[in-house]
């Protein structure tokens, strides 16, 4: 059985127009191969 | 491919030919985003959009330059009808490759169709609205607002669903599984959709098979003999005879020829109405254009026109340049000479409006030295001519003198040629000569000749001072 109140909170609005500015530069850009890089500065600091 | 540390471009090896760092991780990394881009084209390909996105997603997040994936993730959230996601992940799969991006093309087309643009935009905007009605308690309102998305945005998969929740809180399951189907054809794999289809199917009955199974049952007949229950179809009337048979093919005919007069045929009229205004148009526009080319030749017509007219008066007023400084360099060369008299009057037909500044300059220093010499022989030659009666010669040299200097000898050249013009019975010339001595030199004896001259023609003289007149 279906709860009605749960099932609505997995609705998000939809992302408008004026919005889509703010949400292109909140958005996380991170991957891993800048993972891959930030690890490898470290382990080279730690080297040194 | 291109290296992570430098952006060169990596070649087979295991060192970056730029930097050289090791890349073999990098290389891993980067064919596992690729292979996961793979399986979300292929779940793309089948309409699978939920497990497109999350493959792709993940793509996304080992390698956020792939940009194929990122611009396949755009457009399946566009299929989706999340058109601003799409957009958002075009623009930045841009950012991350300014050229030769297939993203450019998506990005054209939504540019260049505003209305599409503004649709996407208020579709939006309605189901936020009819989110936020969910979210007040306001359900009829929020059903009605999300009819209204669903209508124009028939793509956005969780407009559906939410109106198919709103249905199934309603109990209205049957609608909310239409929704749900429409859902379905979108993206077959979405796991809300299938989770409330499920719902509905539990909560629907099995009208089919009941239908079927009373269907059946009035279809047979049974009865008992003896022990055993007899089951046999129920006799029906045969609608298979011939008369039924031509019934029905009149009956058919008759909707045929209707369907035929009211659809087929105003399509026809329609699409023949359509044709012809269409070519009107197009010969509307190539009446328009064949104008706009006259108008135009004829605008160059004009302009050559003008410029040949133009021409013209140069050439004109060239040779008018050139025949002026001819009769210049005639009286120039008579005055050379010693013939005064072929100088002035080779002088007085120059009009010096066509000299330029030197060559004006030259004809007052050449006339100042002519016109004294010119007019004291004339004046000489016609007051001689008055004196020995020889009247025609002396109006023709004292009109000469006239015509550059009235007041020549104090008006004694006017006189003459007055005189003259009375003694050879000139009478209209006579007059207008005696009148400009009455005006200019009044109170004189010639005025005063004049004045007896003009009463024994019963002439009017003229005040002192006023100008005569031919």
């Amino acid at each position: 059985m279906i709860d009605f109140d749960e099932e609505l909170k997995r609705f998000e609005p939809s992302l408008e127009v004026e919005e889509a500015v703010e949400n292109i530069y909140s958005q996380d850009l991170t991957d891993m191969t800048d993972i891959f890089k930030d690890m490898l500065q470290e382990s080279r600091k730690i080297i040194k | 491919m291109r290296c992570i540390f430098c952006e060169v471009t990596l070649d087979s090896g295991d060192k970056c030919p730029g930097c050289g760092e090791d890349v073999r991780l990098v290389k891993r990394i980067i064919a596992t985003s690729n292979a996961l881009y793979n399986i979300g084209l292929k779940r793309a390909a089948v309409r699978d959009l939920s497990g497109a996105v999350e493959a792709l997603k993940a793509s996304l997040k080992l390698y956020k330059q792939n940009t194929d994936a990122r611009n396949l993730l755009g457009l399946v959230y566009f299929e989706m009808g999340e058109q601003v996601t799409a957009l958002t992940e075009w623009v930045i799969s841009k950012n991350y490759q300014p050229e030769r991006n297939r993203a450019d093309e998506f990005l054209n087309k939504i540019q260049n169709s505003p209305n599409d643009f503004e649709n996407i935009n208020q579709t939006a905007k309605k189901y936020n609205q009819g989110l936020a009605y969910c979210m007040q308690d306001s359900e009829d309102l929020a059903v009605i607002q999300l009819k209204k998305v669903v209508a124009m945005n028939p793509k956005m998969i969780k407009a559906h669903q939410l109106l198919a929740l709103l249905l199934m809180k309603e109990g209205r399951y049957d609608l909310a599984r239409r929704y749900l189907r429409q859902a379905e054809k979108i993206d077959t794999n979405n796991t809300t959709t299938l989770r409330y289809l499920k719902e509905c199917k539990n909560n629907l009955p099995k009208e089919d098979g009941r239908r079927r199974k009373g269907k059946d049952r009035d279809d047979l007949v049974s009865y008992q003999s003896g022990n055993e229950t007899i089951i046999q179809p129920r006799k029906k009337h045969d609608f298979s005879s011939a008369t039924s048979v031509i019934l029905n093919l009149a009956i058919g005919i008759a909707i045929g020829v209707l369907i035929t007069w009211f659809l087929v045929v105003p399509g026809i009229r329609q699409s023949e109405k359509s044709s012809a205004n269409v070519s009107l148009s197009q010969a509307n526009d190539a009446i328009a254009e064949k104008e706009q080319t006259i108008l135009s030749l004829q605008n160059e017509i004009d302009e050559l026109e003008s410029q040949i007219e133009a021409a013209n008066q140069t050439s004109d007023d060239a040779q008018i340049v050139l025949t002026t400084y001819q009769q210049f360099l005639s009286a120039y060369i008579a005055y050379a000479n010693g013939d005064t008299e072929g100088a002035g009057n080779a002088l007085a037909s120059v009009n010096t409006d066509y000299l330029d500044a030197t060559g004006k300059n030259a004809y007052d220093a050449v006339a100042a030295q002519v016109q004294g010499d010119y007019l004291n022989t004339n004046y000489e030659a016609g007051y001689q001519a008055y004196q020995d009666g020889r009247l025609s010669e002396a109006i023709q040299n004292l009109l000469r003198v006239v015509n550059v200097d009235e007041t020549y000898q104090e008006g004694d050249a006017l006189y003459y040629l007055a005189m003259s013009y009375r003694k050879n019975k000139d009478d209209a010339n006579g007059v207008l000569y005696s009148q400009k001595i009455i005006s200019h030199y009044p109170d004189t004896e010639r005025a005063r000749e004049a004045l007896r001259y003009l009463d024994s023609l019963g002439v009017e003289p003229n005040a002192p001072g006023e100008e005569a007149t031919e």
